[in-house]
């Protein structure tokens, strides 16, 4: 569990300006599922990403909301389009508060 | 922010809710991490349980769904051995500019017990609406891609998966 929030992203090597490109993000987390007793859901505060913050040069690109229904060590793709070098930045957002960040550079070749 | 039981919730306070989530981090989002757990680690989250008829009529409100399955390209194993870990993705032959694009898709599975998984909110600066993720599926079950236009449309696909373990514990 110490590993808890890395996040790691893979941008493709060789774009384009103006490429659309495909971007994978891993994150490192339990995104804790519902415990139940007796047939009921515990009513809790359970531990899980509950939001997903995608921007690029400093621009809101996408969003996700997601529950516990998407898998442990949440996995991500989308696509976005690089128009200028600039700084990708995924930002994750749990129930217990916690904000785990990662970026990666797009730089064109 | 309210929270009703789940029994009990209302469209229209679940929607408030959502709303409410959806400005703060907009504008935002280092406001929102520090949020009280109260307001966000409820079991009425993303989705209270209910079966897929209410999450439809929850999210779209009786708004007609078009067969999309022309434009959405969705991606999904037949079978899934481990229903913790299901890879799917979803691709839209659509424009994405800013008058025509892609505003949201939906990934909903029918027999899951909160049938809502994610909802990914795109804008124009994506290039292309394509999502993919991993997901969690409790049993063998029709699982629904809908996407909305920025116009309002509704579109929709459906794949179904066996799965053979189920992934979502209890």
């Amino acid at each position: 569990m110490a590993e808890i929030g890395r996040v790691r992203i893979r941008v493709p090597s060789s774009i384009k300006p103006g490429d659309v490109v495909k971007v994978r993000v891993l994150v490192i987390h339990p995104m804790e599922i519902v415990q139940r007793k007796d047939g009921k859901a515990v009513d809790k505060n359970y531990h899980f990403i509950n939001r997903v913050i995608v921007t690029y040069l400093d621009k809101e690109v996408a969003q996700f909301e997601t529950s516990q229904s998407v898998s442990e060590n949440p996995f991500f793709t989308f696509s976005f389009k690089a128009t200028e070098p600039g700084v990708l930045r995924i930002t994750f957002l749990d129930t217990h508060g916690g904000k785990y960040e990662g970026t990666a550079d797009v730089k064109f070749s | 922010m309210e929270r009703p039981s789940t029994a009990e919730i209302t469209r229209r306070a679940l929607l408030r809710a959502l709303g409410a989530l959806g400005l703060s981090g907009l504008l935002a989002p280092g406001l929102a991490a520090p949020r009280p757990a109260s307001a966000q680690g409820n079991l009425a989250n993303l989705g209270p349980e209910e079966p897929v008829d209410a999450t439809m009529k929850r999210l779209f409100d009786g708004r007609p769904i078009k067969d999309g399955a022309a434009s959405i390209k969705l991606d999904l194993p037949l079978i899934a051995e481990n229903g913790a870990v299901v890879p799917v993705s979803v691709e839209v032959t659509a424009p994405m500019t800013p008058q025509n694009h892609v505003k949201a898709i939906y990934i909903i599975s029918d027999k899951n017990r909160r049938p809502l998984n994610a909802k990914f909110n795109l804008t124009p600066a994506m290039g292309q609406a394509y999502v993919g993720t991993n997901l969690r599926l409790g049993e063998s079950t029709d699982v629904r891609a809908v996407v909305e236009m920025s116009d309002g449309t509704l579109l929709q696909a459906k794949r179904e998966v066996k799965v053979t373990v189920g992934g979502c514990g209890g």
